[in-house]
């Protein structure tokens, strides 16, 4: 049984790219174009990680996490936030929720599927 | 779903975050909320730099991380943001487009505009100060045992040696240690592990979502210190994670052993039974530690506790409004393809043909039950053409979108000072015409701003205000679209064009000419009243080419002035280009289709008086045209009865004579083939359900021949 | 839940099922303890443990040193693949004691 991995970004392109990198390592990927959307993404199913984006619209990526670990499904979902080094005070908000993985954008897919696989192998 | 098609959504998705950069850069100078500005400007370069280096598209995200520093510094409030840094800001995205063009084209390679560039990026530097020496942590450094002096007592351990102690809330966090152990498998193998349950508390004292377990790792690997620490970057800076190389100095295990927190003892028999260390080399580690345990300092370098980075917690931004961005709407639309789409229309045309096809053989065969479903057939093929047609339906909005920046920077160059008002961007028209119709539309607004608008002190002389005003308006009427572009400017001046018109030959000194006229003279080739030629509107590219333009969209352009006063433009476009409701019309043997929305009336001509070509309709005089006449086909058989059919464009109505109504079809329009490239009252052909074709009119040509050009003859368009 | 017990006499069963981690590990934790302290002698079958993660190690673990407290036998049997391959990853088979087997393929 593959695991599913919840790609939240509102980047159309970063969601594809992602999505090809992820299923061709072996993951089952799920996308959600911002926080709002997301969320309504987490209704029940098996989720074994999250990667999402800091910065969205409609709901940021920090809001969607804190909303997500409320849900007893999700609250102890691995979470990989995607973010810049402008973001430092973000970081602090994010660890916060609980936050412990950080890829710093701009990536190539290789990084995000060795994070990836530090949390969840295939 | 590939990649190449990934880079695909990248080009069209970093457009729209330009547009969306470029819209919130105006919003900065026109006085909006500056912050939300900012902030959408700032997101829209972060998003472009985050999804070209998914690409390794290094140029772009070089410059672009450039250009998002100025403005996060600007966000933070470190920054004024001016017109001068708007002006940079906005070349700088006209640069990453030209950047995302050449990715487009397959060029990314070579850079496009090196000299623009290098030119932005001193300008954008100049902003940020000395860019990098603020940043980062200072450089920690790690020395490695390995590397240094030999002499030193080492183990004779070939492996690596790693002691995990997981942060208690590891677990809670989302991450299990087995999961990184896991990934070390990758990086090599796990020759022997230890895992320590010595920290699992009595069954009442125990917290089952906090983690006990510690693990001691020997792992044997080619990968460097680095790639092995990197497997625990996420849990690196609260758990306590000792990696040793190979062959690490004895200093080293004594190192770990007193910051781990089981006893020397207990660690000593787990290195041991991991083969870490031998039996003698544990034996000295011990004594060695007990001896600095009494107090001997060892004096030996020690590999220094790591580095926690500090975070550097940005300067405090102002609170963020949550900015309620149209874009939630995203996903309730998926992205197609132009080209599907055509495609779609072209089978829906077939299928419109094909359609009629059937239903000409149902009735010839005439049979009830056949007919029935060939007309429950049509009325499908019917809603497929609308709903087909309605997909290629955009808002006018992607057009006049582009003009606040085009005012903008026209206005800027010109000294002009000009409010931009644009209403109905969401009238909508086929996207085919959204394409063709940008270029003309600009002309036409350089022009306004050009040659329309004054300059401020020559505006208050005359009691204007020092802003001009161009208007960009778009609406339905009866089956058309019309944009209307009007400003306050000075307007055209009659004599002037009337001089030039007579200078240039096009009218006779004496000609008597209506306001009406005179303003047509402008669509004339090569006319040109601008005094002075400035580089915006004076290319050369005149109205000629605007109505033609306009003229190919089966469109046409109106105009109005008052001097002193301003200018009015009205383009008014059918509403879509591939398939119309018409109305079929006969003469002799050919069949013609007038748009069915055009066509007003149909009476009986004979039973109207007639003078001249003049029909008395009801009272009111309508010049009138016989088709026959106009394509000079022989004269009908006597006895014919002729009809009138009235037809409608815009204000104008004319009476088109045939010889036979037929009645409602749908009309695939086909282009023209080279025999009518000349034939301006003809739009286009289409096929009938029988095979044979069918011209379509050009009713505003019709009209415009009707009541102006009555002596030219047309070559008969026969079959 | 995924707990199912066979009590019988003084040798009780206890089958761990479906997913044995974080997300179940504070519930199940005062059930397993309810469970043991039941049982005069416990088996543990593992046959239908699907997923296994630290928290259910540490959950194995806190059984076998609460039943030595509570001076009751223990053994775990039918260990399933995901439970195989997590006490081979950590080496704690030899911590158990208990004989392991496939019992799946």
């Amino acid at each position: 049984m593959s695991k599913t991995i919840l790609v939240v970004d509102d980047s159309a392109s970063l969601r594809q790219v992602v999505g090809i990198a992820l299923k061709q390592a072996g993951y089952t990927v799920v996308e959600a174009v911002d926080g709002k959307d997301a969320l309504s993404k987490l209704d029940g199913r098996k989720l074994n990680l999250i990667i999402s984006d800091v910065n969205m619209p409609n709901m940021d990526g920090i809001s969607f996490v804190k909303a997500a670990k409320q849900l007893p499904a999700y609250k102890f979902t691995p979470v990989i936030m995607l973010t810049t080094e402008a973001e430092e005070s973000k970081k602090m908000e994010g660890k916060a929720a609980g936050v412990r993985a950080w890829v710093v954008k701009p990536f190539q897919p290789p990084i995000l599927l060795d994070a990836v696989a530090k949390l969840i192998l295939p | 779903m590939d990649l190449q098609e990934a880079r695909g959504t990248l080009i069209e998705e970093a457009r729209e975050l330009l547009d969306a950069m470029e819209n919130a850069l105006l919003q900065v100078e026109s006085g909006g909320d500056i912050n939300d500005a900012v902030n959408a400007a700032f997101r829209a370069a972060h998003t472009i730099k985050g999804s070209a280096g998914l690409f390794g598209l290094d140029s772009i995200v070089a410059f672009t991380h450039t250009s998002e520093s100025v403005l996060d510094r600007v966000r933070a409030g470190e920054l004024l943001i001016d017109d001068h840094l708007v002006t940079l800001l906005l070349d700088c995205r006209d640069y990453i487009g030209q950047l995302i063009d050449a990715v487009e084209s397959g060029t990314e390679d070579t850079d496009p505009d090196p000299t623009e560039r290098a030119s932005l990026l001193d300008q954008l530097n100049n902003y940020l100060g000395h860019p990098h020496a603020s940043m980062g942590v200072a450089a920690t450094v790690q020395a490695d045992p390995l590397e240094r002096d030999g002499d030193a007592l080492n183990v004779g351990n070939h492996y690596w040696h790693l002691s995990l102690r997981f942060t208690p809330d590891v677990l809670r966090n989302g991450m299990d240690p087995l999961s990184f152990l896991r990934y070390l498998g990758r990086l090599g193998e796990i020759v022997y592990i230890y895992t320590l349950t010595d920290s699992v508390p009595a069954a009442a004292e125990m917290d089952a979502e906090i983690c006990y377990l510690g693990f001691e790792v020997e792992f044997a690997s080619e990968a460097d210190k680095a790639t092995i620490e990197g497997v625990f970057d996420f849990v690196r800076d609260e758990s306590t994670i000792r990696i040793l190389p190979p062959r690490s100095r004895v200093e080293d295990y004594i190192d770990l052993i007193r910051n781990l927190p089981e006893s020397p003892r207990r660690l000593g028999e787990i290195l041991l039974a991991c083969g870490s260390i031998t039996q003698a080399e544990l034996d000295e580690i011990l004594a060695l530690q007990a001896g600095e345990a009494a107090g001997q300092p060892l004096g030996t370098l020690l590999v220094e506790q790591r580095v926690v980075h500090a975070p550097v917690v940005a300067a405090a931004l102002s609170t963020q409004k949550q900015v309620q961005e149209k874009k939630g709407a995203e996903q309730k639309f998926i992205k197609v393809e132009a080209g599907k789409l055509d495609q779609l229309i072209t089978l829906v045309g077939e299928l419109v043909i094909a359609g009629a096809a059937t239903r000409l053989l149902a009735s010839r065969s005439a049979d009830l039950a056949m007919l029935e479903t060939t007309a429950h057939l049509g009325t499908l093929v019917e809603s497929i053409r609308d709903s087909a047609l309605d997909l290629r339906m955009v808002q006018i909005k992607e057009i006049f979108d582009r003009f606040p920046r085009v005012v903008r920077d026209v206005s800027k160059e010109l000294g002009k000072k000009i409010e931009l008002h644009v209403h109905g961007g969401d009238a909508e028209l086929d996207k085919s015409m959204v394409d063709k119709l940008t270029d003309p539309l600009m002309h036409v607004v350089r022009n306004a701003i050009d040659h329309g608008i004054e300059m401020p002190d020559e505006r208050e002389q005359v009691d204007k205000p020092a802003h001009g005003s161009i208007w960009l308006n778009a609406y339905h009427e009866s089956g058309s679209i019309v944009v209307e572009i009007r400003d306050d400017g000075r307007g055209l001046n009659r004599e002037r064009i009337r001089a030039k018109a007579v200078e240039r030959g096009l009218i006779n000194a004496d000609a008597q000419l209506s306001d009406e006229e005179i303003w047509q003279l402008i669509f004339e080739p090569g006319f040109s009243t601008a005094e002075k030629v400035t580089n915006l509107s004076g290319r050369g590219v005149g109205m000629d080419v605007v109505k033609r333009n306009i003229q190919e969209l089966r469109g046409d352009v109106e105009l109005s002035s008052k001097q002193g006063h301003g200018t009015t433009l009205r383009i008014r476009l059918p509403l879509t280009l591939a398939i119309i409701d018409g109305f079929q019309v006969m003469v002799g043997e050919s069949v013609f289709v007038i748009p069915l929305e055009l066509v007003v009336e149909c009476a009986d001509l004979g039973s109207h008086d007639i003078l001249h070509d003049i029909v008395n309709l009801r009272g009111q005089p309508l010049s009138f045209i016989r088709l026959r006449q106009l394509f000079e086909m022989p004269p009908p058989p006597a006895g014919t009865r002729e009809s009138l059919v009235v037809v409608q464009y815009g204000q104008a109505r004319a009476g088109l004579v045939v010889d036979k109504l037929l009645g409602e079809v749908q009309a695939v329009i086909k282009p023209l083939g080279q025999l009518f490239r000349h034939a301006r009252v003809i739009a286009g052909s289409t096929i009938l359900g029988d095979g044979r074709v069918a011209l379509i009119l050009d009713i505003a040509q019709l009209i415009h021949h009707t009541t102006h050009d009555r002596t030219t003859t047309l070559p008969n368009p026969g079959r | 839940m995924p707990l199912r017990s066979e009590n019988d006499g003084p040798q009780g069963t206890l089958h761990i099922e479906g997913e044995f981690n974080i997300y179940q590990a504070d519930q199940l934790k005062p059930l397993l303890l309810a469970e043991l302290s039941a049982m005069e002698n416990i088996t543990v079958d593992l046959a239908q443990v699907e997923e296994i993660d630290t928290a259910g190690i540490q959950l194995l673990l806190m059984l076998k040193q609460e039943a030595a407290r509570q001076q009751k036998a223990i053994s775990f049997i039918n260990h399933s693949k995901p439970v195989l391959e997590v006490f081979e990853l950590c080496n704690l088979g030899g911590h158990f004691g208990d004989p392991m087997i496939f019992t799946r393929p």
